[in-house]
């Protein structure tokens, strides 16, 4: 731990290494990098919210309207497929939590605000206009900013 | 074909059952780690019963978000509903700077901030 890391930072980092110590030294150790988990988890966020997509939409051609609570969407395979990825990205953000303070961890995980829309667009079809485009930029540049002090830091424990 | 009124408001609804369930998630997790606050290096029991409940809650929390969340699926394009979870980072960033007490850099909440412009950006298109 350097001086040049910011006070607050270094705070929530001492108490997350307080509070459970860093995973064994296994060859599987880069697998439960928190940061690592964030990005797997991310991944999955994007593949569920994509095949429930899909289960919803096959059972309202199927049925017409579903209604305000969805569970005639359960009828697709689609929607499983789709619980099945958000449960395992539930026990990955479970660990990702385990090690890192909700508002960092949370900051980190809006990266499925631009897997989703481009998700969307190349394997459900949905149109991403222009404009669409430059806010998908804008969240990139966002989480730019937050990500690079984190990285600072993890260069320098 | 659900109003428009309702839409928004079921929407707003899934942003708050997020923030206090992903609260009350950490919390629980917190509670199972004997607590992040406790300075000296003292092991005080775990209390499992308000860790069990707190993840129970959590998972009641976002169970519900998520049968909503199916349901406004299922009304609007996936790349037009997503957008409006612009808010959620900031709620979620101003609820662990109050209720948990979380500090972060300046950097963070800057790029935060511009996360949120750009996901309102999408959202109006």
């Amino acid at each position: 731990m350097t001086a040049d890391a910011s006070p607050p930072l270094r705070d929530a980092h001492d108490r997350a290494a307080d509070a459970a110590p860093t995973p064994p030294a296994t060859p599987l150790r880069w697998f439960l990098d928190p940061y690592v988990q964030i990005v797997i988890g991310a991944l999955l966020v994007t593949a569920s919210e994509l095949l429930m997509k899909k289960g919803a939409d096959a059972v309202e051609h199927a049925a017409g309207n579903v209604g305000i609570f969805g569970v005639a969407a359960l009828a697709s395979g689609w929607t499983w497929l789709g619980i099945i990825s958000y449960v395992l990205s539930f026990v990955s953000w479970v660990h990702v939590l385990r090690f890192l303070p909700l508002g960092i961890a949370y900051a980190l995980i809006n990266v499925v605000h631009v897997l989703i829309p481009i998700g969307s667009w190349v394997f459900l079809g949905e149109q991403i206009s222009a404009r669409r485009w430059i806010g998908i930029s804008i969240v990139v540049l966002g989480l730019y900013l937050v990500a690079r002090p984190l990285a600072r830091l993890e260069e320098n424990l | 074909m659900k109003s428009k009124v309702l839409l928004i408001t079921i929407a707003v609804i899934c942003q708050a059952l997020i923030v206090v369930g992903q609260l009350l998630l950490k919390k629980s997790i917190g509670a199972a780690q004997g607590g992040h606050s406790a300075a000296d290096g003292s092991a005080a029991p775990v209390p499992w019963r308000n860790v069990v409940l707190k993840f129970l809650l959590a998972i009641a929390c976002l169970a519900v978000w998520f049968f909503l969340w199916l349901g406004l699926m299922s009304q609007l394009d996936l790349s037009k509903l997503f957008p409006f979870e612009g808010l959620n980072p900031a709620l979620l960033a101003i609820a662990a700077a109050l209720v948990l007490k979380e500090r972060m850099p300046l950097a963070v909440w800057i790029g935060m901030a511009l996360v949120c412009v750009g996901i309102a950006v999408v959202a109006g298109s």
